[in-house]
């Protein structure tokens, strides 16, 4: 068993012991809520807001940003809309592209990979968490070994043997992704039904005759959906992490797709020079987002246990 | 206890077989050419054809299963321990592994230690006063920390402490080229380099591991802090606790008794976080280009080397799957009620 989300998973249970002690400042829940909220505005319209065409190099290659001292020049310049050359915030990299028009483009891939694998596994998952759940033992049992069969699959080298030998796009990116979380929501949403279970309201359905089936779909599910759903705002990050780490190797987005992992590939040789610019912006928003969902997650996790 | 062990190994070994059964099946079921990938897309059909044949991809795949498991007579296969040649270099692949492997095991476990020793601390000073000033820091931290890209970070602290400040050496392998590396026992640069007496190599063989090493302990001392505050907040508020403290106990000293107790249950959570970051070391291992088992995998994942594939998997597999069963048994060692 070897699997960030799984150690996440564990560390979920163990917070719901001491939630009386928790320290997170209600801040730290603000901010990663609207962290999620920009890279998820950035996934639908990233590549409209950008300044520059993401795919037409300038001639200015590896241009440095501005300094940091004519900034707030700059930014009057654009704000009084008094005539000015294209600025280049976060400078150009060795294409010539823009950076800053490339970081703010990125979330269309990056985000909607990471979102669009965890929906998959988050409705798979907590269908067949409640199958385990509900179903006779030796079924169960086989359903949870099978689970453990894919967890004990090392996550990241496993995924660049999927994407890779299964052709590198971004669906067959989500579709790994998606494959390797299930277990995680597995394991949730069965703990989950097992305590719903013996709940008085699944007695009264089923005392006025409901069957069985209909009571698992429409009243243990719903109930025991909360923990997926917070564990959904933590391997969110994590995926956007493992498709950034995938298209680093090269075993991920395709270039010249603008990914953060990718734009981090293409600066690496420039920053033993000195060259950071082009590496060191799509780090900062990959550390950022990553942060959010985690810090959201965690706030999450906190109201639900009060 | 043996039979404790015993079932755990049981379990292990099955989970194995079943591992590399999925893994063969997975990569010929999956729409890759590896023989295109082999002799390149002008090779004529002939060529194509030969080479084919040669890996032996044209045989049924049950055919080549058993060969894979050397069940068919005449040839040695995984049963016996033979992980077959790789594809690309023609090596057998246990050597190629035993070369990286020791690489790999160098840096994530003396990453591993030193973060255990940062984070232990860390987290008892949030668990002594939950809720203080810094608890709220040290939390803030472990979630940053435990959320960040490793191999962005090792970037930086290359653009910082080689580019800028000059005190790491070039992020190209384990040791200064002009230097002969000790003979090879363990594989460890730093072991070997002490065992042969030679402080040259070992100094430049820490200096080279200094900022890989810096980067895992500082993504990994996330989520140990965590878990050691946590832990300990739950221990502190047991019933013992409150005893030491009606005896009137010095705090640092209840600290210590309820230290032991914490970190106990914590054995387990520190087994999957070693199996994840071996199996997460590529990242770091291609920024450093140390050449360990990490860019090894990725190597052979690219060229479609299928034998080289197959192994890394299970090898990494097995190392987990051992270190958690360790843990385990520790563990059990440790807490009779487990043992049931």
């Amino acid at each position: 068993m070897s699997d960030s989300a799984q150690i996440e998973t564990a560390m979920l249970d163990l917070d719901r012991q001491d939630h009386a002690a928790r320290p997170v400042p209600d801040l730290l829940f603000r901010l990663g809520g609207l962290i999620v909220l920009a890279s998820l505005v950035l996934m639908v319209a990233g590549p409209w807001l950008t300044p520059f065409d993401i795919g037409r190099p300038s001639d200015d290659i590896m241009l440095p940003p501005p300094d940091l001292l004519a900034v707030p020049h700059l930014l009057l310049q654009v704000v009084t809309r008094a005539p000015h050359d294209p600025i280049h915030w976060f400078g150009t990299d060795s294409a010539g592209l823009d950076v800053f028009s490339r970081v703010l483009a990125a979330p269309r891939a990056d985000v909607t990979i990471a979102v669009g694998a965890n929906l998959f596994s988050l409705v798979v998952g907590s269908l067949i968490g409640l199958f385990a759940g509900t179903a006779r033992p030796w079924l169960a049992n086989l359903t949870m070994r099978l689970s453990d069969l894919v967890q004990a699959f090392p996550v990241f080298i496993t995924g660049m043997i999927l994407v890779t030998l299964a052709g590198r796009s971004n669906s067959t990116i989500v579709v790994t992704l998606a494959l390797l979380y299930t277990p995680i929501y597995v394991r949730l949403t069965r703990s989950e039904v097992l305590t719903q279970r013996n709940r008085g309201f699944i007695d009264a359905a089923r005392a006025l005759g409901k069957n069985e089936a209909a009571i698992a779909l429409r009243h243990v599910l719903p109930n025991a959906l909360a923990p997926a759903m917070i564990q959904a705002s933590v391997t969110i990050g994590f995926a956007i992490l493992m498709t950034a780490g995938l298209s680093f190797v090269g075993a991920g987005v395709r270039p010249p797709t603008p990914e953060w992992g990718l734009m981090i590939a293409a600066g690496a040789d420039g920053i033993v020079q000195a060259e950071w610019w082009p590496s060191v912006f799509p780090g900062i928003a990959i550390s950022i987002t990553v942060f959010g969902y985690a810090a959201f997650g965690n706030g999450l996790e906190r109201r639900h246990a009060r | 206890m043996l039979s404790f062990i015993g079932r755990r190994l049981l379990t292990a070994g099955v989970q194995l077989i079943g591992l590399a059964l999925v893994v063969f099946f997975a990569i010929r079921l999956l729409p890759a050419d590896p023989v295109a990938r082999l002799v390149g897309l002008n090779a004529s059909p002939d060529a194509y054809q030969s080479s084919k044949h040669s890996l032996g991809l044209d045989r049924p795949l049950l055919v080549q299963l058993g060969a894979y498991l050397g069940v068919t007579p005449g040839s040695s296969g995984l049963l016996e321990g033979d992980l077959g040649r790789s594809w690309v270099t023609g090596d057998p692949i246990t050597k190629e592994i035993r070369r990286t492997l020791p690489v790999t095991l160098e840096l994530i476990t003396s990453s591993f230690v030193l973060a255990f020793i940062v984070s232990v601390p860390l987290g008892m000073l949030c668990a002594l006063r939950p809720g203080g000033v810094a608890d709220k820091v040290t939390f803030s931290y472990s979630l940053f920390a435990g959320s960040q890209p490793e191999f962005w970070w090792g970037l930086l602290f290359i653009y910082l402490f080689f580019a800028v400040l000059g005190w790491a050496p070039p992020p190209l392998g384990r040791l200064d080229p002009m230097l002969t590396p000790p003979p090879a026992v363990t594989g460890f640069i730093t072991v070997d380099s002490l065992l042969a007496g030679n402080m040259a190599t070992f100094r430049d063989g820490v200096h080279h591991l200094m900022l890989p090493v810096l980067t895992k302990v500082f993504v990994l001392s996330g989520p140990i802090v965590k878990m050691v505050r946590q832990n300990m907040v739950r221990v502190l508020a047991s019933d013992y606790v409150l005893y030491d403290q009606a005896c009137g106990l010095k705090p640092r000293r209840i600290a210590v008794i309820a230290l032991k107790n914490a970190l106990v249950p914590a054995l387990t959570l520190l087994g999957v976080l070693y199996g994840y970051i071996l199996g997460g070391a590529v990242l770091i291992e291609t920024v450093f280009s140390l050449g360990g088992i990490g860019q090894y995998a990725v190597r052979s994942v690219l060229a479609f080397d299928y034998p080289a594939i197959q192994a890394v998997v299970l090898v990494i597999a097995m190392i987990s799957l051992f270190v958690y069963l360790t843990l385990d048994v520790v563990h059990a060692m440790l807490d009779a009620r487990l043992r049931a």
